[in-house]
């Protein structure tokens, strides 16, 4: 079977526009986590976000020669970022628009960023709002669909904080069973009022900047963003820039409660195996590990012990959380952008905040941006619901 | 493709735990709401905090996997999961102006919480998916399964899609135009074709493999497609009906996603055009009713059409009744987004290529 080749990337979060502006912002360990100051809700000041500052009517004169009234913030992050993805690779309008062309995207928000929009329309006061076919999980993929002309399989993937991590494998997966030859995959996500409250509600959202892996994190920061690759068959790709290949995946579900992984970390270590046996690769030879890192009490812990039952010592790790918030849906896919990066660049990008390593495991994440020579890096993504996905990218 | 080889389809009409399809259940006020069973397979206690949605499917996928070895994948396609429960969080937020919230609500709307419940239930850790693409998302869950039985051709698989209707996204797919602007039963749905159709809601879940001994039926090609274009839409199906033999091998019955939307007409009018004249047409959207996920309960009939042998009465559009080895199944959701789907007797693919 041909590998899997990554030959375009596009991202856009609150550290970054672009992927140069992300990568710099890694490398110069700032952060994105700040205020809000452009979404309206009752938490702006109190709780800190990875917030884009850019307002959405900017980001939709930017994207748009007619500002489309009925997208909403998430389908302009899919744009802006599949946008610089496609440029990225070079793919023609007529390659991007064949039947051989897949579009994966993944949401957890969807058009619910449009909370009070939500509410006037669900209670059918007088006439609708512009957005009433905006709302789902499947809006940002279908505007995408729409913008490229894409005629091949279309999916949109929710399987929460994991959502774009599937995406990624599920493009693969079509094009290694013959059902695409390329496919563009990621996902995106945008502040909401739903998330925020939903988060808040359960207790893990911190009022300062996150700390992942530290013994006294008190909880995450949402984020926003939305990340997106081309993935190409190696075939295909010749003289072609490549950054990498996809040589591993593995999905697995926690089995153990609707929003907590279970102490063991059995969904975590299972994924991880899993994408390990499919690259064909030992637990040793992964490089560095771009964590799920959320830098809540039981992510942190849970996730160190699945490391510590996979790797007995881990590798280098961080969790680059610690610079754009959770962007959930899209975090996924953000993070593997920058665990391509990390390949592309030889170089490892530290988390920040952290202080003092959790009792349990006295693991320390990587502390400071450095080179180093790397083959293959592995990254999590963890989901409510016990959704575990694990992605390996690996350079030639 | 997969062979089928249990199911369980709770939907507005009678079907589950004994299927009935004599008599029509009516609509009200545009809908047609699942009667819900009672649910034998899942602890009280559990059953008292799912969403509506959650229940249906953990009801409707639990008796399937239980005394069978554990499935190797759980795949559910929802465009809209929980929407009643995240809409009340929602509510919720507007109301108390995002004071201190109880996050139940919020739990349990999440889309994956359907294939989530079943996994945690079970307590099974393999694959887990959950397929949100809108009006394709049965469609996309199914060619998951399909890839995955590639991967682990002695596989057993989990698959379905679930999707309900609430107050609140009724209204809001009223003001999108989705629905009737004046009541009408689903009795009278194709007497006189206008704008809108009738909201429904249903589960269907299954176990897929790759064995066809006890096989109910299979699956033998799926594709779909994002146009507004009905050429672009034929120019598909003829291209799906070659690959699979066509027009050597003609399916016998065109089951449709007609829905007396008058906008629609024109794709399932295009579709039947093309078949001859002796073929049987048949359609659901007046059991059904009109849901992302509504392809399903046609996908389930085509299954029980081939276990039988024959057609329910209130499903026949035109043709005979009986004598059916592959059926075809078109459905398209608002104009937009088409699945093809080709079923048959699984001796009577089995020759056949995929």
């Amino acid at each position: 079977m041909s590998r899997i080749m990554i030959t375009g990337m596009g991202i856009i979060s609150s550290i970054g526009t672009s992927l140069h502006e992300n990568r710099q912002s890694l490398i110069d360990e700032k952060s994105g986590i700040s205020q809000l100051e452009f979404y309206p809700t009752a938490y702006a000041g109190k709780l800190p976000c990875g917030e884009i500052k850019i307002s959405s009517a900017t980001l939709n004169q930017k994207l748009f020669s007619q500002p489309d009234p009925a997208i909403t913030r998430t389908g302009l992050l899919v744009i802006h970022a599949a946008e610089e993805a496609v440029r990225d690779s070079g793919l023609s309008k007529a390659q991007l628009s064949s039947t051989e062309t897949a579009l994966i995207g993944a949401s957890t928000v969807g058009g619910m960023c449009l909370t009070d929009e939500i509410f006037h329309d669900a209670h059918a006061r007088a006439e609708g709002t512009p957005y009433t076919s905006s709302y789902d999980f499947a809006s940002a993929t279908l505007v995408a669909q729409k913008r490229f002309g894409i005629l091949g399989e279309v999916s949109t993937i929710n399987t929460a904080c994991s959502s774009s991590a599937n995406a990624i494998s599920f493009g693969a997966r079509l094009i290694s069973h013959g059902f695409a030859r390329r496919a563009l995959v990621g996902g995106a996500d945008s502040l909401a009022k739903f998330t925020i409250n939903g988060f808040n509600a359960l207790n893990i959202l911190s009022d300062k900047p996150c700390a992942p892996f530290d013994r006294d994190r008190n909880g995450l920061n949402l984020g926003e963003g939305a990340a997106f690759l081309v993935l190409e068959r190696e075939e295909d790709v010749k003289g072609k820039r490549i950054y990498a290949t996809l040589s591993g995946f593995g999905n697995s579900n926690d089995a153990f409660h609707p929003s907590s992984i279970s102490p063991e970390g059995d969904g975590p270590y299972l994924s991880m195996k899993r994408a390990l046996e499919k690259a064909g690769i030992n637990p040793a030879e992964i490089n560095y590990v771009n964590a799920h890192g959320t830098g809540t009490e039981n992510n942190d812990e849970t996730e160190s012990r699945a490391m510590q039952r996979l790797f007995g010592s881990p590798p280098p790790f961080a969790s680059t959380k610690s610079y754009t918030g959770h962007t959930l849906g899209a975090s996924g896919a953000i993070e593997a952008v920058y665990s391509i990066l990390s390949l592309t660049h030889q170089e490892l990008y530290p988390s920040l905040q952290f202080n003092n390593p959790i009792p349990e495991t006295k693991f320390e994440p990587l502390k400071h941006y450095r080179k180093q020579s790397i083959q293959h890096v592995m990254s999590n993504s963890f989901g409510f619901g016990g959704n575990c996905t694990t992605l390996i990218f690996s350079i030639l | 493709m997969l062979y089928v080889h249990s199911s369980n389809c709770i939907s507005p009409q009678q079907t589950f735990p004994e299927t009935e399809l004599c008599e029509l259940r009516e609509s009200e006020n545009n809908q047609l709401r699942v009667k819900e069973p009672a649910y034998t397979n899942v602890p009280p206690g559990i059953l008292r905090r799912m969403a509506r949605a959650v229940r249906i499917c953990v009801g409707a996928a639990l008796p399937l996997i239980q005394g069978i070895q554990e499935p190797d994948g759980i795949i559910i396609g929802t465009a809209n999961g929980g929407i009643e429960d995240c809409i009340k969080f929602l509510n919720q937020i507007i109301e108390y102006n995002e004071g201190l919230l109880s996050p139940g609500s919020f739990v349990q709307s999440t889309s994956n919480a359907p294939a989530a419940q079943i996994s945690l239930i079970s307590k099974n850790t393999n694959y887990n998916n959950t397929v949100t693409h809108r009006g394709l998302a049965f469609e996309n869950a199914l060619l998951d399964a399909v890839m995955l039985l590639k991967e682990k051709p002695d596989g057993i698989f989990l698959v379905g899609s679930v999707d309900e209707i609430s107050d609140y996204n009724f209204n809001i797919d009223l003001l999108a135009g989705s629905f009737r602007k004046e009541i009408v039963s689903n009795r009278k749905l194709f007497d006189h074709p206008t704008i809108g159709t009738i909201a429904g809601e249903g589960v269907l879940m299954m176990t897929v493999s790759n064995q066809p001994e006890g096989s109910i039926a299979r699956l033998n090609d799926l594709q779909t497609i994002h146009t507004s274009d009905e050429g672009l839409v034929l120019e598909t199906l003829k291209q799906f009906l070659k690959r699979n033999g066509f027009p050597r091998i003609v399916p016998e019955l065109l089951i449709t996603g007609e829905n007396g939307d008058i906008r629609l007409d024109k794709y399932y009018q295009a579709v039947e055009a093309l078949f001859p004249e002796n073929i049987s047409v048949a359609r659901f959207k007046h059991l059904s009713g009109e849901y992302c996920t509504a392809s399903s309960f046609g996908f389930w009939m085509a299954t029980e059409i081939l276990r039988n042998g024959k057609i329910p009465d209130i499903a026949l559009k035109k043709g005979k009744k009986t004598g059916f080895n592959k059926i075809l199944i078109y459905n398209n959701y608002r104009g937009m987004q088409h699945g093809f789907m080709l079923l048959g007797k699984a001796e009577a693919l089995s020759s056949s290529k995929q």
